[in-house]
């Protein structure tokens, strides 16, 4: 329970949470989303929610709509780094805790909390693990990444630790395509359709987030390239997230691995960092979530941890 | 029914009818912080949805609004921010940021303007053109990524400046509406085109400026939202189309053209503000919150459809 809040909401004996999604369009914010309800009703703190859709400004007014209905803590998933920090600094002068899920903040003076998976290592070590099924087969490689939106921190991190994966392999498997998405489906399918086309011997993929993935698959299956692992012609494929398609994926032996980022650990330490805060106990200004990369060789054993096969009808 | 349908208080009822509805059902609704902060989100929309009432009055549209205000924030940006601004560190840097901003958006509504007039073509084709082309370009300019580290100075903007920007505009806009020959062609303009262009006004130069006033209010509405947000943004306002047409329409302003007030479009930017605040505050599901402000617009262009009736206008 949270400890010291002298603000209830009339109408409500629990303390409330206000929780900003940037958006809900992906499965895995809805996810989240139904995570963070889970644990604030678990630990009996009522929340207020509200949705951006994807617009930085309206974001900004539901989360001062919160400082004035007096919340007990917010919860905010921004739209990216920059647009968020006067949102923290509204909240620091309300003396209102404020911890940051998924997306930390530009570099400032505003207080707050980020929980955040560790894009960099995780991204790092899946593609570790696709360079390694690669190899496997004797000559040379050519791989290609779907790289998210430039301005997001998260996409940076994950596209770094592509290439820091494949750099002690650079004698065996070239990059050969980067391809911005701007986490758009569209924009992925036309950019790796195009790579294709200047690279037709392309055959490691890493997609930036899971959500990318039908796009890959609709490209390889135009080109007649969508095998499963072990047969002639597959096309090596890593994903990020750990989203419904990608178990389906995994489970169909389409897609080598997937880095999850563990939503129950995030969604935990959310809502615990907003009660320490609250409470006026130290929390440090980032929270990592060490994520793990689910596979083909740790395929059961790995299922349960990954949010996306909990959601698979 | 038909002095109901008609009253130009019809929205500011049913803006103070929605409010005393919620007011029960939302704790802090009524307080002082909550008013003020409902007077602060309206602001901005304000400033752009007054100039899109400019264009909707001559039987137009303009679609590219949003995209005119991405494009004067990455404009402004651009120029004053601290890192590799043009004038990064200078003390114009912000002043200079400003002028950018507001003379990108009179030239992007010049665009428009000359394209719908000269080249004849439809309102809706050309400004959805120019909406992914001036888009685009945004995203161009910045890789799609924020500016960050504007000055303080333009920060603040944020504060009382945006009053008083919003209360310039709409004194302005009302008495150009109201008192001036320039209002009186719009609404010609907007009822009959040919027969105003026979009775001597000057349609094309009319809409040309309607056009111009949309882009330098959305520039201005731009400076206020980056100021607010302390980012130039490549992608900011982008989903805000949907409340300035709704604000407009729901004020009175006739999607057919030929009318439409200020006073109006501010009661309908009123609504749809309260209408957001309350939903919010509500902690209503996000798909139940669309469902809601989807259902109030459909409303709102029916109301507006069976005004036309009454009034004995031709509905297209």
């Amino acid at each position: 329970m949270l400890a010291g809040c002298g603000n209830r909401t009339a109408g409500t004996a629990a303390p409330t949470i206000g929780v900003a999604f940037e958006t809900l369009q992906t499965e895995y914010w809805v996810a989240s989303r139904d995570a963070i309800a889970t644990e604030l009703k678990k630990r009996n703190l009522s929340m207020l929610e509200a949705i951006a859709d994807g617009d930085a400004n309206r974001q900004f007014e539901q989360v001062r709509n919160f400082i004035t209905r007096r919340v007990d803590g917010i919860i905010v998933v921004p739209k990216d780094a920059q647009t968020v920090v006067p949102m923290i600094r509204e909240a620091n002068r309300a003396g209102i805790p404020i911890v940051l899920f998924n997306r930390p903040p530009a570099k400032s003076d505003a207080r707050s909390v980020t929980v955040v998976a560790d894009n960099f290592s995780i991204a790092r070590d899946t593609v570790a693990y696709l360079a390694e099924e690669a190899l496997k087969t004797p000559g040379k490689r050519q791989a290609a990444i779907l790289i998210g939106d430039l301005g997001d921190i998260n996409a940076i991190a994950r596209r770094d630790g592509f290439e820091q994966a494949l750099k002690p392999h650079a004698d065996r498997i070239e990059i050969v395509s980067r391809i911005p998405t701007e986490w758009n489906q569209e924009k992925a399918l036309a950019g790796i359709t195009n790579a294709f086309q200047a690279h037709p011997g392309i055959d490691l993929i890493f997609v930036s987030s899971d959500l990318l993935l039908p796009s890959v698959v609709s490209a390889l299956k135009s080109r007649s390239r969508y095998f499963k692992a072990g047969e002639p012609g597959h096309v090596v494929l890593g994903g990020f997230d750990g989203d419904a398609t990608a178990y389906r994926m995994l489970t169909e032996g389409y897609l080598d691995a997937t880095g999850v980022q563990d939503v129950g650990f995030d969604t935990a330490a959310t809502v615990q960092a907003v009660i320490d805060l609250k409470a006026g106990k130290p929390v440090p200004e980032t929270v990592l979530d060490p994520g793990f990369v689910i596979h083909q060789g740790n395929l059961r054993q790995a299922a349960p941890r990954m949010w996306g096969a909990g959601i698979r009808k | 029914m038909r002095g109901l349908l008609t009253s130009r208080y019809l929205v500011a009822a049913l803006a103070a009818a929605c409010f005393l509805v919620f007011a029960p059902l939302i704790p802090g609704i009524a307080t002082a912080g909550n008013l003020s902060n409902l007077l602060w989100n309206m602001l901005p929309l304000a400033v752009v949805t007054i100039g899109e009432t400019f264009v909707l009055i001559t039987g137009g549209i303009d679609l590219s609004v949003t995209a005119i205000i991405a494009l004067c924030s990455v404009t402004g940006a651009l120029v004053m921010n601290g890192r590799n601004g043009y004038l990064a560190g200078s003390a114009a840097a912000a002043p200079a940021a400003i002028f950018a901003m507001l003379l990108a958006g009179v030239l992007l509504g010049l665009v428009n303007g000359f394209a719908v007039t000269r080249l004849g073509m439809p309102p809706f084709i050309v400004t959805l053109t120019t909406m992914m082309f001036f888009g685009g370009f945004a995203v161009w300019l910045t890789r799609s990524a924020n500016i960050d580290a504007l000055p303080p100075a333009f920060n603040r903007l944020s504060g009382v400046g945006t009053l008083a920007v919003a209360v310039v505009v709409a004194l302005a806009a009302d008495w150009t509406l109201r008192r001036g020959i320039f209002g009186r062609w719009l609404y010609a303009t907007g009822m009959n085109p040919r027969a105003s262009l026979v009775a001597g006004v000057p349609v094309h130069a009319v809409t040309i400026a309607a056009y111009t006033v949309s882009g330098l209010l959305a520039g201005a509405a731009s400076v206020l939202y980056t100021a607010r947000l302390e980012t130039g943004s490549p992608v900011l306002g982008q989903r805000i189309f949907l409340d300035v047409i709704a604000a407009a329409v729901i004020g009175g302003t006739s999607l057919f053209g030929g009318r439409g007030t200020v006073a109006g479009t501010l009661a309908g930017v009123l609504f749809v503000a309260l209408l957001d605040n309350s939903l919010n505050l509500l902690g209503l599901s996000f798909f139940l919150v669309l469902t809601v402000k989807g259902a109030v617009i459909l409303a709102a262009a029916l109301l507006d459809s069976a005004a036309r009736r009454v009034l004995g206008e031709a509905v297209e």
